[in-house]
C-alpha cells in the first residue's frame, strides 16, 4: 500500500504539477475576497470563481477524469490528485462555483444518454461554461424521490411542466436546472419518473430566495440563499428529457451514487486547519488555548475524526478513479463526514465557548469561517438525503438481512 | 414522594402558557430570531405588571416572595417561546447575586425597581475568554480617592442591551495565582455612565452583548458589599440561580419535543406517517431522554432549594443536563424535520440558537460537571 500523495519519482508527473502550480499562480490570485459565509457571497466573487471555472473548464482540468471527447481532462489518477491537491492548496473548491447539477447531470447524460445529448449538453458543463443545479426535493418530501408529483406532460415537440421544487439552487445566474419529473401519474412507482435539462431562462420558471441557517459543508463552493422553484407551464423541447421516458429511476440511480459521494474526495478541510492554528496562536493568561487540557482533549477529538473522514473520502477516491467495484463505500464517506460535521459542530463550541457562536468582526476567528462551520455542521445532516437514508443505503449495499445485495450506481 | 406541581404551581403555569401563546405566538418569536431582537420593551413591561421580575424577591424588597420551584415553573413556559428578554437577567440572577452580596442598604434601594421591572440588570462576569470561571475575570478597578475606574471588555454579557445597570466582576487586589476566586469585587455601573458603551453582537446565538469600559468612575458606595469577596457571593447566588435557567432550558427542549413527536404524526413520507420509521422513532427516543434528563435533575434541584437542603451536587448536574438535554433535543428535532428544519421561519430555530447560547452561559456541561464531581465527593 501506498497513502503517499508525493509524485517526486516520477518526472513527468512533477513536471504537470509545477504546470498545475505555476498556472494557478498566475490565474488564481489568493487575494480574491470571499465571504466567510457562502449564503451571504457576493456577485463579485460569484464572477470571479465562474471565471476561474471557465479557465479550468478550458484546459480540461475542471473535470480532469471525465472523458476528454466530452470535454473532460481524459486524466488519469495521479495527475487528477495533483489537480486536486492544488486547487486545496489555492482554497479552490472543485468545481469553483456552485454547480450542484453540473458532474451530476454529466454522468448521467453520459451514461444514460443519447449521443446527441451527450455532444450538445456534456461539453458546456465540462468546459465550465455553463452552471447547472439539481432539482430534486419537492415539498411532500425529500427522501422519498420516486414519488416527486412535478408534472411533465407531452405536447407536440416539448413537455409542459407544472410543479414545485424546494431546497434547490442558490444565488445568481444558473443556465439549466437537472431535474426529476413525474410523466406518468398512473404509473407504477420507479416507472413513472424522467429527467429533463430545463433551461434557466423558459418562460414560466420562477424562484424565490429561503432563509435557512445553513446551505452545505464546509468546503464546497458557496451557494447563497437556497431556493424554491416554482414551474408554471414551463415547456422544455423534449430533446431535454434524458434517458427515456418513465426511465429516470434508472438515471436516478447514476446521478445518486454521484451525489451520495461516489466520487470520493481529497480535500482538506481549510477552515478547520485555521481552527486548530487559531487555538495554537490565541492566548488566554498567556498561554495557547491549545495548551488547556480540556481544550486539547477536544482538539484531539476533531483531529482524529478529521483524519477518518478524510482517509474514507481518499479511499472512495482511489476505487472510483481506478474504477474498481464499490459497494457501500461512497455513501459511508458522506455519511462519515455527516455526522463528524456534526460532531465538530459541538465541540468548536465546547472549545472556544460563544467564540464559536458570534460571528461579529471583532470576535469571530477567521474572519467568521469557524462560526459558519460550527452552524453548517447542525444543517450539514440533510443535504442529499438524510443520515437516516443513508443508512438505508449502505445497509442495502452490505445486503444486511438479504441475501442479494444491492449494487452501487453506474458511474462515468 | 410527591413529584406532581401544587395548585397554585398549575394554575401559574396556565397563565403563563396563555401569556406566550397570545404575546408571543410562533411567527413573532421567529421574526425576533431572525431579526437578532434580544428585547421587547412592551412585552417585558407586561411581563412585569404580572410580578413576573420579582418571583424569587422576598416581599420586604418588593417581590413576591416565592419559591424556586414557583419560579421554576414560569421559566418553564418562558422557555417554550422562546421568549428573550431579561427574564433571568434581572428577575433572578441580578436580584440574588443583590441579596447575597450587598448590603442592607443597597438591598433596600436596588432590589424593589428590579422586582416592578422598572430598572433592568444584568451580571457581567467574564472578559473575552473561551471559557467560563474566576480565571475569566480579568478587569482590574484601580482604587483613585473615593471612587474606581474600571477599563477593560465585558463579553458575552447577557441582555446587555437591555440592561440599566451592570453588575460587573472586578479585581481590586492583586491576582493571587493559587486562587483565582480571591480579589473579585462586585461594582454595579450603570451602562449610562460616561465611558460605558454596550452593543448587541450578532452571531448564532440570542441576545448577547459586549461591554466596553474606557476609564469609567464608579464611587466606592457602588462597591456591593465587602471588596475582594464577589467571587463566593456569586457562587452562592448562581447555586440558587442556576436551576432556573435550567428550567427554561427545559421549557425549550419540551416545545421542541412536543412539535416534533406531531411532525411525526402528520408528515407523511413513502405513503407513512415518518414516525413509524424505527429511525425517526430512535431521534424521539433519544429527544425525550434527552428532556426528561434535564427535566428530573432541574426539578429535583428545585426541590432541595426550596427545602433548604444541600443542593450544590444536583445544581450542577442539572445546569449540565439541561445544558445539554436541551441542546441535544434539537439536534435530534433537525434530525427529524430535515430540510425544514433550517429554515428560519420553523419554530425550531430559535430553539436550536437559544440551545448553544445557553449551553455556554455561565458554564458549559463540562465545567458543570467538574463541580458536581467535587461537590458529591467523586
Ligand atoms: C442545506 C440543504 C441543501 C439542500 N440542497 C438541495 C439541492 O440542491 N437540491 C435538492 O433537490 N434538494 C436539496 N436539499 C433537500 C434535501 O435533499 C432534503 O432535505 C432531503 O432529501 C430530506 O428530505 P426532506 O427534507 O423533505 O425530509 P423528509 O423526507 O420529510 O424526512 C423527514 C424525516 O423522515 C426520515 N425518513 C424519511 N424516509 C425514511 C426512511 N425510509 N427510513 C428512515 N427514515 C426516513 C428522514 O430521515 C427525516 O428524519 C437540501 C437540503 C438542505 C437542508
Amino acid at each position: 500500500m501506498n497513502f503517499d500523495l508525493n509524485f517526486a519519482t516520477n518526472p513527468d508527473l512533477v513536471a504537470f504539477q509545477d504546470e498545475v502550480h505555476t498556472w494557478l499562480e498566475e490565474n488564481a490570485p489568493r487575494d480574491v475576497p470571499r465571504s466567510a459565509d457562502p449564503i451571504l457571497y457576493t456577485h463579485e466573487e460569484f464572477e470571479w470563481r465562474r471565471d476561474i471555472g471557465r479557465k479550468l473548464g478550458a484546459k480540461g482540468w475542471l473535470y480532469p477524469t471525465f472523458p476528454s471527447e466530452y470535454g473532460g481532462g481524459g486524466l488519469d489518477l495521479d495527475r487528477a490528485t495533483i489537480i486536486q491537491l492544488a486547487l486545496d492548496e489555492h482554497r479552490i473548491p472543485v468545481p469553483p462555483y456552485y454547480n450542484s447539477g453540473g458532474p451530476l447531470a454529466a454522468a448521467s447524460i453520459l451514461v444514460w444518454g443519447t449521443e446527441e445529448q451527450k455532444r450538445f449538453f456534456v461539453p458546456p458543463i465540462l468546459r465550465g461554461e455553463t452552471v447547472t443545479w439539481q432539482l430534486l426535493t419537492e415539498p411532500q418530501g425529500g427522501s422519498d424521490l420516486a414519488t416527486v408529483t412535478t408534472r411533465a406532460t407531452k405536447d407536440g415537440d416539448d413537455y409542459v411542466i407544472n410543479g414545485q421544487k424546494v431546497f434547490v439552487g442558490g444565488a445568481y445566474e444558473f443556465d439549466y436546472a437537472w431535474t426529476i419529473v413525474n410523466t406518468d401519474p398512473l404509473g407504477p412507482r420507479h416507472q413513472n419518473v424522467s429527467w429533463l435539462m430545463v433551461p434557466a431562462k423558459s418562460e414560466g420558471m420562477t424562484r424565490q430566495s429561503l432563509d435557512l441557517f445553513t446551505v452545505h459543508g464546509a468546503g464546497e463552493s458557496p451557494v447563497g440563499p437556497k431556493e424554491a422553484v416554482f414551474f408554471d407551464n414551463v415547456r422544455v423541447p423534449a430533446f431535454n428529457l434524458v434517458g427515456g421516458e418513465n426511465n429516470g429511476w434508472k438515471v436516478a440511480s447514476t446521478h445518486l451514487e454521484y451525489e451520495h459521494g461516489g466520487a470520493g474526495h481529497l480535500r482538506n478541510i481549510w477552515v478547520l486547519d485555521e481552527f486548530f492554528q487559531y487555538c495554537k496562536e490565541t492566548k488566554f493568561r498567556g498561554k495557547p488555548i491549545s495548551e488547556n487540557p480540556d481544550v486539547r482533549d477536544i482538539l484531539a477529538d476533531v483531529w482524529a475524526d478529521y483524519q477518518v473522514d478524510k482517509l474514507l473520502g481518499m479511499r472512495t477516491f482511489w476505487l472510483h478513479h481506478t474504477k474498481r467495484p464499490m459497494s457501500y463505500e461512497g455513501i459511508q464517506s458522506t455519511f462519515y463526514h455527516r455526522m463528524f460535521s456534526l460532531r465538530t459542530s459541538q465541540r468548536i463550541q465546547q472549545a472556544l465557548g460563544y467564540f464559536g457562536l458570534v460571528s461579529d468582526p471583532q470576535w469571530t476567528p477567521n474572519e467568521g469561517r469557524t462560526e459558519v462551520f460550527v452552524r453548517y455542521g447542525l444543517g450539514s445532516l440533510h443535504g442529499g438525503g438524510t443520515h437516516d437514508t443513508d443508512r438505508v443505503i449502505m445497509s442495502r449495499r452490505m445486503g444486511l438481512g438479504r441475501n442479494a445485495s444491492e449494487s452501487a450506481g453506474q458511474m462515468v | 414522594m410527591d413529584l406532581s406541581l401544587t395548585e397554585s404551581q398549575q394554575m401559574l403555569k396556565a397563565t403563563a402558557a396563555e401569556f406566550v401563546k397570545t404575546e408571543v405566538p410562533t411567527h413573532v418569536v421567529t421574526e425576533l430570531s431572525r431579526k437578532n431582537v434580544g428585547f421587547v420593551p412592551e412585552l417585558w413591561r407586561k411581563a412585569a405588571g404580572l410580578g413576573w421580575a420579582g418571583m424569587l424577591t422576598p416581599p420586604q424588597y418588593g417581590g413576591a416572595g416565592l419559591g424556586y420551584t414557583d419560579t421554576a415553573v414560569l421559566f418553564e413556559e418562558l422557555g417554550r417561546a422562546p421568549l428573550v428578554g431579561p427574564f433571568f437577567s434581572s428577575g433572578v440572577l441580578a436580584p440574588l447575586v443583590i441579596l447575597e452580596a450587598g448590603t442592607e442598604e443597597q438591598k433596600q434601594s436596588l432590589l424593589p425597581p428590579l422586582a416592578r421591572g422598572e430598572r433592568i440588570a444584568t451580571v457581567a462576569i467574564s472578559d473575552p475568554a473561551p471559557s467560563f470561571g474566576a480565571d475569566s475575570v480579568l478587569m482590574t478597578a484601580a482604587r483613585d480617592g473615593d471612587a474606581y475606574v474600571l477599563n477593560g471588555t465585558k463579553l458575552f454579557v447577557h441582555d446587555a442591551a437591555a440592561a440599566d445597570y451592570l453588575i460587573c466582576a472586578v479585581r481590586t487586589e492583586p491576582e493571587d495565582p493559587n486562587d483565582l476566586t480571591r480579589g473579585i469585587t462586585l461594582v454595579v455601573v450603570e451602562t449610562g455612565a460616561a465611558g460605558v458603551s454596550v452593543r448587541n453582537l450578532e452571531g448564532f446565538m440570542a441576545a448577547v452583548g459586549q461591554v466596553d469600559l474606557s476609564g469609567v468612575r464608579v464611587p466606592a458606595s457602588a462597591v456591593l458589599g465587602t471588596p475582594g469577596q464577589g467571587w463566593p457571593a456569586l457562587q452562592r447566588a448562581m447555586q440558587r440561580a442556576l436551576p432556573v435557567l435550567c428550567a427554561y432550558q427545559v421549557g425549550g427542549a419540551q416545545e421542541v419535543y412536543e412539535f416534533t413527536a406531531d411532525y411525526t404524526k402528520t408528515r407523511v413520507v413513502f405513503g407513512q406517517p415518518i414516525g413509524r420509521f424505527q429511525r425517526v422513532q430512535d431521534h424521539v427516543v433519544e429527544l425525550v431522554n434527552n428532556l426528561d434528563g434535564a427535566r428530573w435533575t432541574t426539578y429535583e434541584a428545585l426541590s432541595k432549594l426550596d427545602d433548604h437542603q444541600p443542593a450544590a451536587g444536583n445544581v450542577h448536574l442539572a445546569k449540565a443536563m439541561a445544558s445539554d438535554g436541551y441542546y441535544q433535543a434539537c439536534v435530534n428535532s433537525l434530525e427529524v424535520h430535515a430540510g425544514v428544519g433550517t429554515d428560519r421561519q420553523h419554530p425550531l430555530v430559535p430553539h436550536v440558537i437559544m440551545a448553544r447560547t445557553l449551553y455556554s452561559y455561565l458554564g458549559d456541561p463540562r465545567y458543570h460537571k467538574r463541580l458536581m464531581a467535587d461537590a458529591v465527593g467523586l
